[in-house]
């Protein structure tokens, strides 16, 4: 497949014309006048041509109460014990679940898919295509991060039951204490194996990054301090109550992901300051723009905060990495997608025209892999 | 006196925009529009390359009166409660106003929530004002009513009526039945004091619905709209649709004159089966054409209230003109939610609720809210 003169916007931070040559799902080669006899030919004269968007942090594919004839917890949500780091999301998600959602008529080709908020510990996090059947074909990477959390939400589940943990003491106290005990972790003949420290463990040897849900930056500098004496990677979710002053954020170098505040019934989510997280990105922070990750997430969440973005940055070069690029780079799949780059998955959408300044774009095609699973005119799905 | 001098106006009157200016006078009523107006003794706000257009109404909120486990607009005890009054739910002062305004929402219907089948009276209530009183604009504009999962949810769960959508439809009949009955009883014994119906105080929150002075408001989704509307057909009464998706399998349905508008959105989900099955942004469109009003909503707290210019700008991405999409937004709203004496449009007379832009906002993902005025006064954007 060659698509023809589009306007590419590589996501991260390049707009340039040319053509772009796709083989085998990959992208090929990037360059103008690219002649290619027995490929298909796609005209993107005068038609804007953008990375797939990545929601870093999702609940799409998950089956739960909503989707299942009888009342049960959603799959990504094990609320039986506030420390689960032992349980993998892939076992959670449900290819055609997520299919059904058509996520790439909005833009989406690749999705971070993570247990909830509801757990100090909830479970490993995987990076998946928005569209096919076998959840093992469309991973695209297994372990993208281990999901923490010291959020309000964990109390008002366990509190409920009388049942730790009641207070935000319990939360950081198990939080030091469960690392502490990884540290120490040894297998042994003869001892039975802790599986939960052993996927801790993984952390603290940097297999996994820690993506830790906030509510405020409180939250953010007792569990910084926590953690200060391992060595691990963290990545920060919500971004709640994160201001332009908040310096050690970017002397520490910790990445962001925004959720969406579509959650407005949520004091804390009420505190997030778009403005002053755009101040740290400028001086250089990874900020992702991501949607939330409950059933009630929303397919143009990822776009709308882009828009919210543009609002303060009024530079669509600035925000799109926000949307592509880094999600990818925090999930470590930004080798493989996130850019318009040779060698990268063709992960692409072309658009009628620039969905960050006009309302009027629509999408052409969303190629997912280098398949087009999505194009103008293809009804939407109804349940 | 203020004058906003120079801007690009959109009156939503008119279609198309022109350059001029806009005095507001000292009551907050706009004085004159037009070109090079006399400003001698006025107060000037350049608004030179800005888009000046009408405040935002959101013609389907809660704001004020619900607040996560906080709860004023859902009286659950009964499923039938026409009595409430969502004049007694609101708390002016509440936060979610500020919001409204940093977002350019200068008017917003309240309203019941749809736990009951019929939820009692909304008011409308501009964002910002010197008293509860002078910032409302009608009392009552609609009586509340659900179909659906909602109240079927909620009685469900309690072994009651009803827990169906046949006992919904029943619940929603037989009220508007003993309304009637009610003002016949009224209207036959009027000189016959001892032969009168005992006072009511739910039956005469719907006089105003049967005498079509004002319409049922009912939250609706896909097949329920076409129940909705039946029965708006059998006791010919107004109606508004409201929530609506699924509205562009019902196009013929819609288009009846009993259907005083339909108010879509919020998009707050992906697909879930039932109800929430159908997402249709195109019905925007696909209702303007056929001459069907139509706006959006936030559902404001349970959506933010920045969705409202989010979501008139999917419709636009579904077909709509840009300027249309802002009429939905102003014009349209104010004519369903009967405040279109007082707001939706800039024209002298109407009260000057304005706003300027850097840019038109239902095109331009980027344009950002620099001034507003409700009732002629600046409000700060927080």
């Amino acid at each position: 497949m060659l698509i023809k003169n589009g306007r590419i916007h590589d996501g991260k931070g390049n707009v340039f014309q040319s053509d772009i040559l796709v083989q085998d799902g990959m992208i090929q080669k990037i360059a103008p006048g690219i002649e290619a006899d027995d490929s298909e030919i796609i005209d993107a004269e005068g038609k804007e041509i953008l990375p797939g968007f990545i929601q870093a942090l999702s609940a799409w594919g998950i089956n739960g109460s909503a989707t299942e004839i009888r009342p049960s917890a959603n799959d990504n949500d094990e609320t039986s014990d506030p420390v689960t780091p032992h349980l993998d999301v892939r076992y959670a998600f449900n290819g055609r679940a997520a299919t059904v959602q058509q996520l790439g008529a909005f833009g989406l080709c690749v999705i971070g898919v993570t247990p909830t908020d509801n757990n100090l510990f909830g479970g490993t996090m995987a990076v998946f295509e928005v569209d096919g059947v076998n959840p093992y074909k469309m991973c695209v990477k297994p372990y993208a991060g281990m999901k923490a959390s010291v959020c309000k939400r964990m109390k008002d589940i366990y509190g409920k039951r009388n049942t730790a943990p009641m207070t935000k003491m319990w939360i950081f106290e198990q939080l030091q204490e469960q690392f502490r005990q990884a540290k120490e972790y040894k297998v042994e003949d003869g001892k039975e194996r802790n599986m939960k420290l052993e996927a801790l463990r993984r952390v603290l040897d940097k297999e996994l990054p820690l993506f830790l849900s906030i509510d405020n930056e409180q939250d953010a500098l007792h569990a910084f301090e926590i953690l200060k004496p391992y060595d691990i990677d963290l990545v920060l979710c919500n971004a709640y109550d994160i201001h332009a002053d908040s310096a050690w954020i970017l002397e520490n170098n910790i990445p962001l992901i925004v959720r969406s505040s579509s959650m407005t019934m949520d004091d804390n989510a009420m505190k997030l300051d778009l403005k002053g997280i755009a101040e740290l990105y400028e001086k250089g922070l990874d900020v992702a723009l991501s949607g939330v990750d409950s059933s009630f997430q929303i397919r143009e969440d990822v776009l709308w905060l882009g828009i919210a973005m543009m609002k303060i940055l009024k530079d669509e070069k600035k925000v799109l990495p926000m949307m592509t690029s880094i999600p990818a780079k925090l999930l470590g799949v930004g080798d493989v997608t996130g850019s318009i780059e040779e060698g990268k998955r063709a992960d692409l959408v072309i658009w009628s025209a620039d969905p960050l300044e006009t309302y009027q774009a629509e999408i052409i095609t969303t190629y997912m892999g280098g398949k087009a699973i999505y194009r103008k005119g293809d009804e939407l799905r109804c349940m | 006196m203020h004058v906003i001098k120079n801007g690009t106006i959109y009156t939503m009157k008119d279609s198309s925009p022109f350059k001029g200016d806009i005095l507001i006078s000292d009551d907050g009523k706009i004085k004159a529009i037009g070109t090079d107006l006399g400003t001698t003794d006025a107060e000037i706000t350049d608004a030179e390359e800005k888009t000046v257009i009408p405040g935002f109404v959101d013609a389907h909120s809660h704001i004020g009166g619900v607040w996560m486990e906080s709860e004023d607009l859902n009286e659950m005890s009964n499923p039938v409660t026409p009595e409430m009054d969502s004049y007694y739910g609101i708390d002016p002062k509440d936060k979610q106003f500020e919001t409204a305004v940093s977002c350019g929402i200068t008017t917003s219907c309240l309203i019941p929530g749809s736990g009951n089948v019929i939820g009692g009276w909304g008011i409308v209530l501009k964002s910002s004002g010197d008293s509860f009183k002078d910032r409302l604009l009608k009392h009552p504009v609609c009586l509340k009513a659900a179909t659906g999962i909602n109240p079927k949810g909620v009685y469900s769960g309690r072994n009651q009526l009803p827990m169906t959508r046949m006992g919904i439809a029943f619940l929603l009949r037989d009220y508007l039945r003993r309304v009637k009955e009610y003002m016949e009883k009224k209207e036959k014994y009027r000189d016959e004091p001892d032969k009168m119906p005992p006072y009511d105080l739910g039956l005469e929150h719907g006089i105003p619905v049967i005498e079509k002075k004002i319409p049922l408001k009912v939250h609706t989704y896909m097949h329920d709209m076409v129940t909705v509307v039946d029965i708006a057909r059998e006791f010919d009464i107004l109606v508004t649709i409201d929530h609506a998706q699924g509205a562009s399998d019902f196009y013929d349905d819609l288009c009846d004159p009993h259907v005083k508008g339909v108010i879509f959105g919020p998009i707050s989900a992906g697909l879930f089966p039932g109800e929430g099955g159908k997402i249709d942004f195109e019905c925007c469109k696909g209702l303007h054409d056929r001459g069907v009003k139509v706006t959006v909503m936030t559902d404001g707290p349970v959506t933010p209230e920045n969705l409202l210019i989010y979501q008139a700008g999917e419709a636009v991405r579904k077909g709509m003109d840009p300027v249309d999409a802002l009429g939905m937004i102003t014009k349209t709203a104010s004519e369903i939610i009967l405040c279109d004496d007082r707001v939706g449009t800039l024209e002298e007379g109407k009260d000057a609720d304005i706003q300027i832009y850097d840019a038109l906002p239902t095109l331009y993902t980027s344009a950002v809210l620099e001034k507003i005025w409700i009732n002629g006064k600046e409000v700060n954007i927080k």
